[in-house]
């Protein structure tokens, strides 16, 4: 009889050792997500860089704005997911929150000389606060109705940044924001908003990941799969809604803040287009129903694509991002978490394993 | 316990549920018997908030619930199972019982792997433990109706309101749940209202028998004198019972 035997099976390894049994539950979903997910986006821009400035000929400082911009997405991509989950309902207004958040954010360093460091809490807090007043909207409409009201906000903000245009600018926006960051060397500045940003991804998906990893992740899981079932078994469904549409409405307004700060200034008109809104709708749809981590994946994949096209296509490149865009969701329903997951549940919950050993 | 009183529902023209009223006491097993149609899922409904009444009243351990939310009266510890399985087909047999054990009363203090733990216990009750990590999609009809019940219990409720258990059931398997229902009531002292159609089963568990038909209560008795009753065999009980 050997000392040593290995007993691998399905999901667990069971070591039989000096006489003792030891059974280790091999649960990959835990370490592998995060680190490895880490690991890539903080090479990414490395990898990135050989890869798009050798084939594509594209410039350093615009794969840099792209990969802002993948990051820009992902910000509103990660608490719009959450939202969708909690809510069980698709929201076409989350560029309306990252309006409010930038503006909140020129409107308080133009007018009373705020610091970034204060108006980052000050759009939070605008953004949580309409999304509170608004939260009914996920109780009382469903379907149609919802869409149509969430659609119908960033059309009056941007009537609104028309109508007065004293304080809004309208499509002149709101110069004059205090930047975030300012070296004078323009290159190194990019540098440091991509860090900047991707730092505040990681933070978001942090707080994401722990929330999908919650009882109240959980709860929200079985609200967006069936409410009277959640009702009938004593979840509270418009509590978590109310609490899931005002928070991640706060977090959305938060890429705003970003924006204002990043740009310089604020133009509404410009993130209210219903272009965004696909951008961001995309986002979400190609990342997978119901995943944080594909939702970055596919934040990375479209704005790096839409680069691509634009050095590639010319006039037409919109048409032919789009084109693309249309393809990968006819073929990947699940989107990219889909591919990596290959189950057809969706995991609201991270397989845990009893122990009968 | 439950006391319901004059109790109307419409859908329309049709009277659901017509000013029906009974008492139900702590412990009690009762079968509520009818045709197809009779208001039986309906009053189930309205005893569980998933409707509420047109007028009348339900009052649960002294208190008045006629307005209360659905989600308060689970909490309270009302649970219902769905005639037809209605359980989130996307999600694991084990999450199907552990979003009950969350949405109970003292589920509010619970993490989630504790109602993990928990929920493993009420799927071993009924022997479903080995299909925990099964996809609901994948389970046959004995299976969701057993989980059903896992999932009744998992409320930790003081009444189960059974909306047909045995509906598209083989003999043998409803033996069985007859079997786990009455086991399920003494161990966890459990006062139930048990909808259902195969009547010779029912009518070994119960002790006593609500008829309805066409919204209306019609009889309220013993078993025995259920079987009796002559408006009950004109309405509803055919040859097979007696
Ligand atoms: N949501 C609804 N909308 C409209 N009518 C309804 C609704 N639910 C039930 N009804 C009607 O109310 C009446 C009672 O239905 P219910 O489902 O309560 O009967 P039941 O006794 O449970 O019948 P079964 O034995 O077939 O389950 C029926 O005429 C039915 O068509
Ligand atoms: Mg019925």
């Amino acid at each position: 009889m050997s000392i040593l035997k290995l007993e691998p099976r399905r999901g667990r390894m069971i070591i039989h050792a000096f006489g003792r049994k030891y059974d280790w539950i091999i649960e990959p979903r835990y370490w592998r997500n995060p680190i490895i997910g880490v690991i890539t986006l903080l090479a990414l821009p490395l990898l990135m860089y050989f890869f798009a400035t050798g084939v594509f000929g594209i410039r350093p400082v615009a794969l840099l704005s792209a990969l802002i911009f993948a990051n820009i997405l992902a910000m509103i991509g990660t608490p719009l997911v959450l939202q969708i989950i909690g809510t069980g309902r698709v929201s076409f207004g989350p560029h309306f929150f990252v309006a409010v958040g930038g503006y909140t954010a020129a409107l308080l360093s133009k007018n009373y000389g705020f610091s970034p460091a204060l108006t980052l809490p000050a759009s939070f807090f605008m953004g949580a606060l309409i999304g509170l007043g608004l939260s009914p909207i996920t109780i009382i409409s469903r379907g149609i109705y919802f869409v149509l009201i969430t659609l119908l906000l960033p059309f009056i903000l941007w009537e609104l940044t028309y109508w007065r245009s004293d304080v809004f600018g309208a499509e002149t926006g709101i110069p004059g924001v205090p930047l975030l960051i300012f070296t004078g060397d323009v290159v190194l500045d990019i540098m440091i908003y991509y860090y900047v940003s991707i730092a505040m991804v990681l933070i978001l998906l942090f707080f994401t990941d722990r929330v999908m990893r919650s009882r109240y992740g959980f709860m929200m899981g079985v609200i967006n799969e069936d409410e009277e079932v959640a009702l009938s078994y004593g979840i509270d469904v418009a509590k978590i809604k109310v609490i899931t549409f005002t928070l991640t409405s706060g977090a959305i307004a938060v890429a705003g803040w970003f924006l204002a700060h990043y740009q310089g200034s604020f133009t509404g008109p410009v993130w209210l287009q219903p272009s965004f809104l696909i951008l961001i709708l995309l986002t979400t749809t190609l990342g997978g129903k119901g995943a944080v981590y594909g939702v970055i994946a596919s934040a990375y994949f479209i704005a790096t694509l839409r680069e691509v096209t634009r050095t590639q296509f010319g006039e037409m490149s919109v048409v032919v991002l789009f084109i693309i865009l249309l393809i990968l969701l006819y073929i990947l329903p699940e989107g990219f978490w889909g591919l990596y997951r290959k189950r057809r549940y969706r995991e609201y919950v991270p397989s845990i394993r009893i122990r009968r050993a | 316990m439950l006391e319901v009183s004059n109790l109307t529902k419409r859908f329309g023209g049709v009277i659901a549920v017509n000013e029906v009223s009974f008492e139900v006491e702590k412990g009690e097993i009762i079968g509520l018997i009818g045709p197809n149609g009779a208001g039986k899922s309906t009053l189930v409904n309205l005893i569980s908030g998933f409707y509420l009444p047109d007028s009348g009243k339900i009052r649960f351990l002294g208190e008045d619930i006629t307005k209360k939310k659905m989600h308060e009266r689970a909490k309270m510890g009302i649970a219902r199972t769905f005639q037809n399985p209605r359980l989130i087909s996307n999600m694991t047999a084990i999450m199907n019982v552990m979003y009950a054990v969350l949405g109970s009363e003292r589920g509010s203090k619970l993490s989630l792997v504790e109602a993990y733990g928990e929920a493993a216990y009420y799927l071993d009750i009924f022997d479903m433990l080995k299909k925990r990590d099964v996809l609901v999609a994948d389970l046959p009809i004995y299976e969701l109706r057993l989980l059903e019940l896992a999932r009744a219990l998992a409320l930790k409720p003081k009444i189960l309101l059974i909306d047909e258990a045995m509906a598209g059931l083989n003999p043998a398997e409803a033996e069985r749940v007859s079997k786990l229902i009455n086991r399920i009531r003494e161990e966890f002292d459990l006062t139930i209202i048990w909808i259902e159609h195969v009547l010779k089963i029912i009518m070994r568990s119960v002790e006593r028998i609500l008829v309805m038909h066409y919204g209306k209560l019609i009889a309220d008795d013993t078993p025995e004198k259920v079987v009796r009753m002559p408006e009950v065999v004109e309405a509803y009980i055919g040859e097979e019972v007696v």
